[in-house]
């Protein structure tokens, strides 16, 4: 769906926070490469109070810390909502959990792996640490997980304008699923990390993150910037998805000729990126193009992170080096987010800067 | 009773994940809940787990939980007298 038809509000990014490989352009030289692309993570006793930091997993601070971060941005102190995507879940204290089951032979189980294997736990600690008692929903529908949450609370934004909702998207990897994934041969292990791994297009690379956006459909002076439209395609023909993506951007009212910057979340992988490669060089030809999984890695919520990038080039008015595969020069107005995950699920953001006045 | 309350303060400490604390700094007699050491519910089934896991024993009666519980003491108190042979 696009957002700003009907003569409905926009939704305003008023606030963002991500914890990611990658943080800014200075990571892309300095980051050290590796099999796993693995977050930079922030000291969490900065953002979380030691007493509730202690029982939580990785993933869970991962995302409540991202959330954090997004709300201490746009200084709304408590969220009139919480609408959390994973496609992973909770993996580490799921498999904490399973192999105690085996070891201990399914007796004297500990209570708090259990309790936080769920992939709601995130939203939910989130919304403990902040005594919020509001909407409170998680996603799990594999890649379209994020999307799916970032649809939920644009339409309660939309529906209230007043609201502020907190949506993100949160996935890790683990030892135990780097190593599943590893047995199937799934990801590339040599830790190559650049925007030539597109142009080799043999592998993938196994990433994580998270990224959260404080939305409210009253505008400030501050804003990050708006959010145009969301739309998931499933397995689509070529001409499906090229259709498609002509009449979503047309439900925003533009063409594809105004959109200044595709993110586009080729993987690494040939064969998965052909469709989602050709149509941005034959339907965004004028566009500056970009790549992201260079930076974050594939992993089911990909997309929060290349949001939270797109949102970035919007507000600093220009792509930082290390993304832009064709620089058309552009001041960017509307960035598009164009995500494929292994070929199958396709998505489309559409982010738009709070100075475009078209 | 001093090396069984030594060892319960390390297995808590690690049990429950309190990086802040070194077993110093658990009092033989400092209530764990409430005022105390702060712990929670969840915490009491995760020191249930301990006994059990650690030293095989069990709390037949859950209204004896907040007694039992009470301090590392009144735990190593209840290991002692309740340990299987």
């Amino acid at each position: 769906m696009t957002t700003t038809g009907n003569n409905t509000p926009r939704v305003y990014i008023r606030g963002m926070g991500s914890i990611a490989p990658w943080r800014s352009a200075e990571d892309l030289a300095t980051a050290p490469a590796g099999a796993r692309l693995v977050c930079q993570e922030p000291v969490y006793e900065e953002w979380i109070d030691a007493r509730q930091l202690r029982r939580m997993s990785r993933v869970i601070r991962l995302g409540v810390t991202a959330g954090m971060m997004a709300l201490r941005e746009a200084q709304v102190p408590m969220p009139g909502g919480i609408v959390m995507g994973t496609g992973y879940g909770c993996m580490e204290d799921t498999g904490s959990f399973m192999t105690k089951m085996v070891t201990l032979r399914e007796e004297a189980l500990n209570p708090t792996p259990f309790i936080q294997s769920t992939h709601n736990t995130i939203g939910s600690q989130l919304a403990l640490l902040l005594g919020c008692q509001a909407y409170n929903q998680t996603f799990t529908q594999g890649a379209f997980s994020f999307e799916h949450a970032l649809l939920d609370a644009v339409l309660h934004v939309k529906e209230d304008p007043s609201r502020t909702l907190l949506a993100g998207g949160v996935d890790e990897i683990t030892d135990i699923s780097h190593a599943l994934w590893k047995r199937f041969g799934v990801f590339r292990e040599d830790g190559v990390r650049s925007l030539g791994m597109f142009k080799e297009g043999s592998g993938v690379l196994h990433g994580e993150g998270a990224a959260c956006f404080l939305l409210t459909g009253a505008p400030s002076a501050t804003d990050v910037a708006t959010v145009e439209g969301i739309e998931t395609l499933y397995k689509p023909s070529q001409g499906v998805l090229q259709r498609r993506v002509e009449q979503f951007l047309a439900s925003a009212g533009i063409t594809a000729a105004d959109v200044d910057v595709v993110l586009a979340g080729a993987g690494g992988a040939s064969q998965d990126d052909a469709l989602l490669v050709e149509l941005c060089r034959t339907s965004f030809g004028g566009s500056s193009r970009g790549f992201y999984k260079h930076l974050c890695g594939e992993y089911p919520v990909a997309t929060a992170f290349a949001c939270w990038l797109g949102a970035d080039i919007l507000r600093a008015g220009r792509v930082p080096q290390g993304v832009l595969q064709v620089d058309a020069g552009r001041t960017p107005r509307y960035v598009l987010v164009f995500n494929q995950y292994f070929g199958t699920h396709y998505s489309l953001v559409l982010l738009r800067s709070c100075h475009a006045t078209a | 009773m001093e090396q069984l309350m030594a060892d319960l303060k390390r297995q808590i400490i690690e049990a429950l994940n309190l990086k802040h604390l070194t077993p110093a700094e658990i009092g033989d007699d400092q209530p764990l809940f409430g005022e105390g050491l702060g712990l929670d519910s969840i915490d009491a089934l995760e020191l249930i787990v301990l006994l059990q896991q650690q030293y095989k024993v069990k709390i037949d009666n859950p209204q004896d939980g907040p007694k039992i519980f009470r301090s590392v003491r009144t735990i190593a108190e209840f290991i002692t007298a309740h340990k299987p042979a």
